[in-house]
C-alpha cells in the first residue's frame, strides 16, 4: 500500500459543517456581532473624520484660542497693551493714579487755607486801621463810651469790604509769592503722597495676591485680539409675534471664528442673515425664510456650522446646549446697524503662536489671563468673562462628546464580544462533553491538547473575523452615514472628509479577536486540560461533589427542578450576566427618557419664581436703587464661584437670599461662614450636613470656606445659598446690595438696560429638551434593540440548557412524559431563573446606571439624578420577559423535536 | 527475530490502585510480560481483571503507581506528558468498543483524522478498500451500521500505519458475524502491516487466533500462553 504526505487538518472540514448544520445558531451571533461591529466601526470612522475636521478649525477657519468680555469698549492703547501679554505695572499705577489726584487737588486745597489765613490777616489788619482812624475822629469830635464805639463800628461797616479789597490782591499775591507758601505746599504735598504711597500698598499686596501679579513663572503671552462684539436678541421665526428663542447676532468676521457654509450664501445686503445650520433644523428655518430678528425682518441667506460653535452653548456655564430656542447669525455691518440694545463688549483672541498642546495652552491662557486682568484694572475697564478656548463649552462639548460615544461604542463592543464569546465557550464546553469519547480518542491516537485547542477555538474566532469584515464593510459605509446623520442631529458640524484611520480596525476587529480568543481560550483550554481516559469514560467534572445536594422534602416535580437547575447552574449564571447585560442597556434606553421627564416635571417646582431677573448693577447712573412697584418682585442677590477638583472645576451658583423669603425659604438663617446647598450640589459632591466646602473665585485667587448648614430641595442647579446679609459680608459688598429680582409676576417696570437676563424656565428646561432632541428617538430605537439583544442571548443560552439537557429528555420521553410535562419540568426552570435573573438584573442595573450617570454629569456643569420610573421598570421588566416568552416557544417545539433514540444512542 | 524485537514490549511489576485509604482498590498487583515485536496479543479476563487498565497504562493514557512498561526499550514512566502524546501519535494506533467517530465528517475523513497524525500514511482509498469501505467513503457515521462504524475506526487507527495497535473490547457492541469480519480484519492488518496487536477481550474463543495469550485475573497474570497454531478469525466459533 502507498504511503501519502501529510495532508492539512481534517478537522477544520467540521467547522464549515458545524457552521452549516448550526446555521441558525450562528447567524444570529453573526447578525448581532456584525450589526454592533458595522456601529462602531461606522461610529470611529466618522467620529475620526469628525475630530480630524475638528482639530483643524484653528486652522482652517482660524477659530479663536479664546474670548473675553469688556464692561467697556477697549481703546486702542488698552488693546495693544492686551495684545503685548505683558502684565501692567499695578504698582506704578495706582501711584501715578494717587499722585496725579494729589497734583490735581492739592494746590487748590493749598491755595484756598492759605487764601482763608491771608484773608483773615489782611481783614483783621484793615479792620483795626479803620477803627484806630475812626476813634482819631471820634475822639476829636469829643465822643466817648457807647459812641465812639458805635462811630468805629459803623467806619468798619462802611469801609472794611473796600479795605480788604484793596489790601488782599496785593498780600496774596505777596503770600504766594512767599517761600514760606513753597514750603507749605511741599510739606503737603510729601505728607499727601506718603499717606497714599500706605494705602496703595495695602491695596496692591491685596491685589497681587488676588490676581497673583507676583507669580515667578508669568511669562508673557502675545496675542491677536479682534473685537468680537454681539447682541442678544430675540428671534420670531414664525412670525407669532412672540419669540421663539435667543438669537446672538455678530457682524460677518474677516478675520477669526470663519464659518463653514452648509447652504445658501453668506450676507452681502443690510437684510439678510446667515444662520447655525443645526438650529435651522430644529426650528424648520429654510434659506429663503425671512426671521424676525430684535425688531428687524431679515432673509436667511444661507445655513452654517460656526467654527466657535460647534455645539450651541449660549453661556459656558449652562449644563446642556440648546440648538432648539438658541441660534447665533452673522449680519452685514449695515444689517448689525440695524439694531438696537446693549452691545456685548466680546474679544477674541489667537495666540501668536500657536500652543504644543493643552497643557502647553492651559498654561498659555492663565498667564494671558494674569496680564489681562492687570491690563483691564489699569485701564479701568471690567473683565466680565474670560473663555479661553480649551474650556469653551461651544467648542470642545462636540469632540469630547464624539471621543466618549466612540469610547462608549467600544466598550458596549467589547461587553457584547465577551458575553458572546461566553455563550460560545458555553456551546463549545457543552460540545466537548458532548464529544468527550471522540476526544479522548482522538488524544489517545496523538492528537495533542494544542491541536483540540485550536479546532475547537476556530469557530467563534471565524464567526468573530467574517462578523469583523463585514461590520467593517457596513461601517465604512453605510453606518458611517448613519452616525454622521446623527451627530449633525446634535451638533453643528462642518463639512468632512473621510478619513480613514487604524483605530477602528484595531478596535472592531483586533480587540474583538482577541477578546474572543482570550475568553474561549480561558474556558476551553481549562476543559481540555483533562487526561484523555477522562474523556473517554466522560467523566469531565473538574470539581468533584462528594454528595448530592440533599433538598428538603418536596414534592416529586419540584425537586426535579431544583435538580435542573443545580446541574444547569453555570448555564443559568451565563443567562444571569446576559440578563444583567441587556438591563443595563434598557436601563439606559428607558431610565434616559425618564430621567428627563422627570426633569422636566420638576422644573416648575424647583423655579424659585416663575421670574429671575438678574441686573446689571443694583443702582441706576444717578446712584439711586434699581427699584420695581411689582409687589410679588423680592431682591436677591447673585455670584458664581468655582468648587475646584483635579478632574473638573464646577461652577456654582452663590445666592443671598431675602430674610424671610417668598421664594426660597431656608430653614432657618444662616450664620457666618454657613451656607445652605442645594439638592443638586450635595448629591453631586456626596456633601452632608456639618461638612465644609471650598469655593473660590473664577478670576481671582480667593476662596470662601463655608460650613454645610443644611440641604434644600432644589435640583434645579448646582448652588449655594446664604442670607443677603450674610453674603454681601462675605462678598465685601454694601449691606443693601442685590443682583436681581425673584417674581412670579413679570416685571415690567425696570429699564431693559439694567437687565443682564432673565432664568425662566424655559432656560432650566433646556438640558432636558436638548437631551430628549438628541436622544429621545435613538432611545427608542435603542429599547426595541434591547428587546432583540434580550431574545437573541436568551435563545442562544436556553439553547445550550436544551441541548444539554437532551439525552435526560429524551429519557424520560421514554419513560411516558408527555411533551407538556416536560416543558412543565425545564421550561419552567428556565423561566423561574429567568424571572429571578430580571430581578436581581434590574436591581443591579439601576446601581450601574447611577454609577455611569454620575460619571458622564462629572464631565459637565450641573447635576440631576437618574430616574427610572415605575413604569419604566415594568416595561423594562416585561420586555425581556416577553423576548424570553417568544424564545420559550421556540424552546419548547425543540424539546418536541427530541427524539427518544437520543437518550439510547448516547447509551450505546 | 532479534532480542530487541523479542522484547518488544515490557510490562515489569506493573502496580495500579484506585482511590485512597478505606476505598482504595488495587487494579493491577504485580504484572509482568512481554510482547514481541508483531505478535497479536490478546488479553483475557473477566470485569474488574484490570485488562482495561493495563491496555490504558500501554496506551500512555494512563499512569501506574509501580513498575514499568517499556516499548523498544523506552521506558513510558520516563516521558513527560507532552512526549507521551508524540509517544502515542507516532507509535500507537486506538480502537475502542464504541466507536467515538467524529459524527459531522464522513468516513474518508474520519480515516484522515488518523493520517493527519503521520508523517507517511497509508494511501487512504487503498485502505478504504482492504476495509470494504470504499464505497462508503462519503458517508456519514451515522449513515453506516455498527460494523462499518468499527471498520472505520480501526481504519483511523491503521491509517497511521502505528508500531502498536491497542483494541479495546472492539467486537464487544457487535453481533457474532460482524464480529468476526471486525476480526478477521484486524487479523488480516497484522499480518499485512506487521503492526503488533494488543487486544482487550473477555471472549475466550478470540485466544486461538492469538500469538500470544495473557489471562488476567484479579489483578494478576493467571496464565500466560503462546500459540503455535493460530488460528483464522473466520475458523472462530462462540
Amino acid at each position: 500500500m502507498k504511503r501519502k504526505q501529510r495532508a492539512g487538518n481534517p478537522l477544520s472540514r467540521r467547522v464549515f459543517r458545524e457552521l452549516r448544520d448550526e446555521w441558525r445558531k450562528y447567524a444570529v451571533i453573526f447578525v448581532f456581532l456584525t450589526a454592533t461591529i458595522a456601529f462602531v466601526a461606522g461610529m470611529y470612522v466618522a467620529n475620526n473624520s469628525m475630530l480630524t475636521e475638528a482639530g483643524q478649525a484653528r486652522e482652517k477657519y482660524l477659530r479663536e484660542d479664546g474670548h473675553f468680555e469688556l464692561s467697556e469698549q477697549a481703546d486702542p492703547e488698552l488693546l495693544a497693551a492686551i495684545e503685548s501679554g505683558e502684565r501692567a505695572d499695578l504698582l506704578e499705577y495706582y501711584t501715578e493714579q494717587a499722585h496725579r489726584e494729589i497734583d490735581e487737588v492739592l494746590p487748590g486745597e493749598v491755595e484756598a487755607a492759605v487764601t482763608e489765613e491771608v484773608t483773615a490777616a489782611v481783614s483783621a489788619q484793615a479792620e483795626e486801621a479803620i477803627r484806630a482812624q475812626a476813634r482819631e475822629q471820634g475822639q476829636a469830635l469829643g465822643l466817648t463810651g457807647q459812641a465812639l464805639e458805635e462811630l468805629e463800628q459803623a467806619a468798619v461797616d462802611e469801609n472794611l469790604e473796600a479795605a480788604e479789597a484793596e489790601l488782599l490782591p496785593g498780600a496774596l499775591e505777596q503770600a504766594m509769592e512767599s517761600e514760606e507758601y513753597e514750603e507749605a505746599l511741599e510739606t503737603a504735598r510729601e505728607t499727601a503722597y506718603a499717606d497714599a504711597e500706605q494705602e496703595i500698598d495695602e491695596a496692591y499686596r491685596r491685589a497681587a495676591e488676588r490676581y497673583r501679579l507676583d507669580d515667578p513663572d508669568f511669562e508673557p503671552v502675545p496675542v491677536t485680539v479682534y473685537p468680537f462684539f454681539y447682541r442678544d436678541l430675540d428671534e420670531d421665526h414664525d412670525h407669532d409675534g412672540v419669540r421663539d428663542g435667543g438669537i446672538r447676532v455678530y457682524r460677518e468676521p474677516k478675520d477669526v471664528n470663519l464659518y463653514c457654509l452648509m447652504d445658501g450664501k453668506g450676507p452681502e445686503s443690510e437684510d439678510e442673515i446667515l444662520i447655525d445650520r443645526m438650529h435651522a433644523d430644529n426650528a424648520g428655518i429654510r434659506v429663503g425664510d425671512i426671521i424676525s430678528v430684535g425688531s428687524a425682518d431679515f432673509r436667511v441667506c444661507g445655513l452654517a456650522a460656526f467654527s466657535n460653535y460647534s455645539t450651541l452653548y449660549e453661556r459656558n456655564t449652562d449644563v446642556m446646549f440648546d440648538a432648539l430656542t438658541f441660534d447665533v447669525a452673522v449680519v452685514t455691518e449695515e444689517g448689525y446697524a440695524r439694531f438696537r440694545g446693549a452691545q456685548r463688549y466680546a474679544y477674541a483672541w489667537r495666540y501668536r503662536t500657536a500652543p504644543a498642546d493643552e497643557i502647553a495652552e492651559k498654561q498659555m491662557s492663565d498667564h494671558f489671563l494674569e496680564a489681562l486682568i492687570t491690563q483691564t484694572a489699569a485701564a479701568e475697564n471690567g473683565l466680565e468673562d474670560f473663555v479661553p478656548g480649551y474650556a469653551n463649552m461651544a467648542i470642545t462639548f462636540a469632540p469630547e462628546d464624539m471621543g466618549s460615544d466612540k469610547a462608549m461604542g467600544g466598550v458596549i463592543l467589547d461587553i457584547l464580544v465577551v458575553v458572546l464569546a461566553f455563550i460560545f465557550a458555553i456551546t463549545i464546553s457543552s460540545t466537548i462533553a458532548r464529544e468527550a469519547p471522540v476526544i479522548g480518542t482522538l488524544r489517545a491516537s496523538g492528537y495533542t491538547r494544542g491541536e483540540l485547542l485550536r479546532h475547537y477555538m476556530s469557530m467563534p474566532v471565524l464567526v468573530t473575523l467574517i462578523s469583523a469584515v463585514a461590520g467593517n464593510l457596513l461601517g465604512y459605509t453605510v453606518f458611517k452615514n448613519i452616525v454622521v446623520a446623527m451627530y449633525y442631529n446634535s451638533y453643528s458640524l462642518p463639512a468632512y472628509t473621510t478619513v480613514w484611520t487604524p483605530d477602528a480596525f484595531v478596535k472592531t476587529t483586533v480587540i474583538p479577536v482577541i477578546l474572543m480568543l482570550a475568553v474561549n481560550l480561558l474556558v476551553i483550554s481549562r476543559k481540555l486540560r483533562l487526561s484523555p481516559l477522562r474523556f473517554l469514560r466522560r467523566d469531565l467534572k473538574t470539581t468533584r461533589r462528594k454528595k448530592a445536594v440533599r433538598l428538603p422534602s418536596w414534592q416529586f416535580i419540584r425537586r426535579f427542578r431544583m435538580r435542573i437547575f443545580l446541574q444547569n447552574l453555570p448555564n443559568y449564571l451565563v443567562l444571569l450576566i446576559g440578563i444583567l447585560f441587556v438591563m443595563v442597556m434598557l436601563a439606559m434606553a428607558v431610565g434616559l427618557p425618564d430621567t428627563l421627564s422627570w426633569y422636566q416635571g420638576k422644573v416648575p417646582e424647583m423655579m424659585f419664581a416663575r421670574h429671575q431677573v438678574i441686573l446689571t448693577a443694583s443702582e441706576d447712573e444717578n446712584g439711586d436703587p434699581i427699584t420695581t412697584g411689582n409687589p410679588d418682585a423680592e431682591a436677591f442677590c447673585m455670584t458664581s464661584l468655582l468648587r475646584r477638583s483635579e478632574s473638573r472645576d464646577e461652577s456654582v451658583s452663590v445666592y443671598g437670599i431675602s430674610e424671610g423669603s417668598r421664594y426660597m425659604p431656608l430653614d432657618r438663617e444662616t450664620g457666618t461662614g454657613e451656607v445652605w446647598v442645594s439638592a443638586a450640589y450635595a448629591g453631586k459632591f456626596r456633601v452632608r450636613p456639618g461638612d465644609t466646602i471650598l469655593l473660590e473665585e473664577k478670576y481671582e485667587n480667593r476662596s470662601y470656606r463655608f460650613t454645610v448648614a443644611g440641604i434644600c430641595d432644589y435640583d434645579a442647579a448646582v448652588a449655594v445659598f446664604l442670607s443677603r446679609e450674610s453674603f454681601n459680608r462675605t462678598f465685601d459688598r454694601d449691606p443693601d446690595d442685590f443682583s436681581g429680582y425673584f417674581s412670579n409676576e413679570e416685571i415690567r417696570d425696570i429699564d431693559e438696560a439694567y437687565i443682564a437676563s432673565e432664568i425662566t424656565e424655559e432656560d432650566l428646561t433646556k438640558v432636558s429638551r436638548q437631551l430628549d432632541h438628541s436622544m429621545g428617538a435613538y432611545m427608542r430605537y435603542f429599547q426595541y434593540l434591547c428587546g432583540l439583544l434580550a431574545a437573541v442571548l436568551i435563545y442562544l443560552l436556553t439553547k445550550i440548557i436544551i441541548e444539554k439537557n437532551e439525552s435526560a429528555i429524551s429519557m424520560v420521553k421514554i419513560l411516558g412524559y408527555t411533551d407538556r410535562e416536560i416543558a412543565g419540568l425545564y421550561l419552567v426552570t428556565t423561566t423561574l431563573a429567568v424571572l429571578a435573573s430580571e430581578a436581581v438584573s434590574l436591581v443591579l442595573a439601576k446601581q450601574v446606571m447611577n454609577v455611569a450617570w454620575r460619571a458622564v454629569l462629572e464631565r459637565m456643569d450641573g447635576w440631576f439624578p437618574f430616574v427610572i420610573s415605575g413604569g419604566g421598570i415594568v416595561k423594562m421588566f416585561l420586555m425581556v420577559f416577553a423576548a424570553y416568552l417568544v424564545i420559550m416557544l421556540l424552546d419548547f417545539r425543540r424539546i418536541r423535536r427530541i427524539p427518544m433514540d437520543r437518550a439510547l444512542k448516547d447509551a450505546e | 527475530m532479534s532480542e530487541q524485537e523479542k522484547r518488544f514490549l515490557e510490562v515489569v511489576d506493573l502496580r495500579k490502585g484506585f482511590g485512597e485509604g478505606d476505598t482504595r482498590q488495587e487494579v493491577l498487583r504485580g504484572v509482568d510480560f512481554t510482547v514481541a515485536k508483531g505478535e497479536f496479543c490478546v488479553l483475557l479476563g473477566p470485569s474488574g481483571s484490570g485488562k482495561s487498565t493495563l491496555l490504558n497504562i500501554i496506551g500512555g493514557i494512563d499512569r501506574c503507581d509501580g513498575g514499568y512498561i517499556s516499548i523498544s526499550g523506552e521506558k513510558l514512566a520516563d516521558l513527560n506528558e507532552k512526549s507521551l502524546t508524540m509517544y502515542r501519535r507516532k507509535h500507537l494506533g486506538y480502537v475502542f468498543q464504541l466507536y467515538n467517530l467524529i459524527p459531522n465528517l464522513n468516513v474518508k475523513e474520519n480515516i484522515e483524522v488518523g493520517a493527519y497524525l503521520s508523517d507517511h500514511p497509508l494511501e487512504i482509498d487503498d485502505l478504504l478498500r482492504t476495509l470494504g469501505l470504499y464505497e462508503h467513503r462519503y458517508k456519514l457515521p451515522n449513515q453506516l451500521s455498527g460494523g462499518q462504524q468499527q471498520r472505520v475506526s480501526i481504519g483511523r487507527a491503521i491509517v497511521k500505519n502505528p508500531d502498536i495497535l491497542l483494541c479495546d473490547e472492539p467486537t464487544g457492541a457487535l453481533d457474532y458475524t460482524t464480529s468476526k469480519e471486525i476480526l478477521k480484519l484486524i487479523e488480516d492488518i497484522n499480518r499485512k502491516y506487521g503492526n503488533t496487536v494488543i487486544m482487550v477481550t473477555h471472549n475466550v474463543a478470540i485466544r486461538r487466533m492469538a500469538d500470544h495469550v495473557i489471562r488476567l485475573r484479579d489483578g494478576r497474570v493467571l496464565q500466560e500462553e503462546h500459540n503455535d497454531s493460530r488460528i483464522s478469525a473466520t475458523e472462530l466459533d462462540w
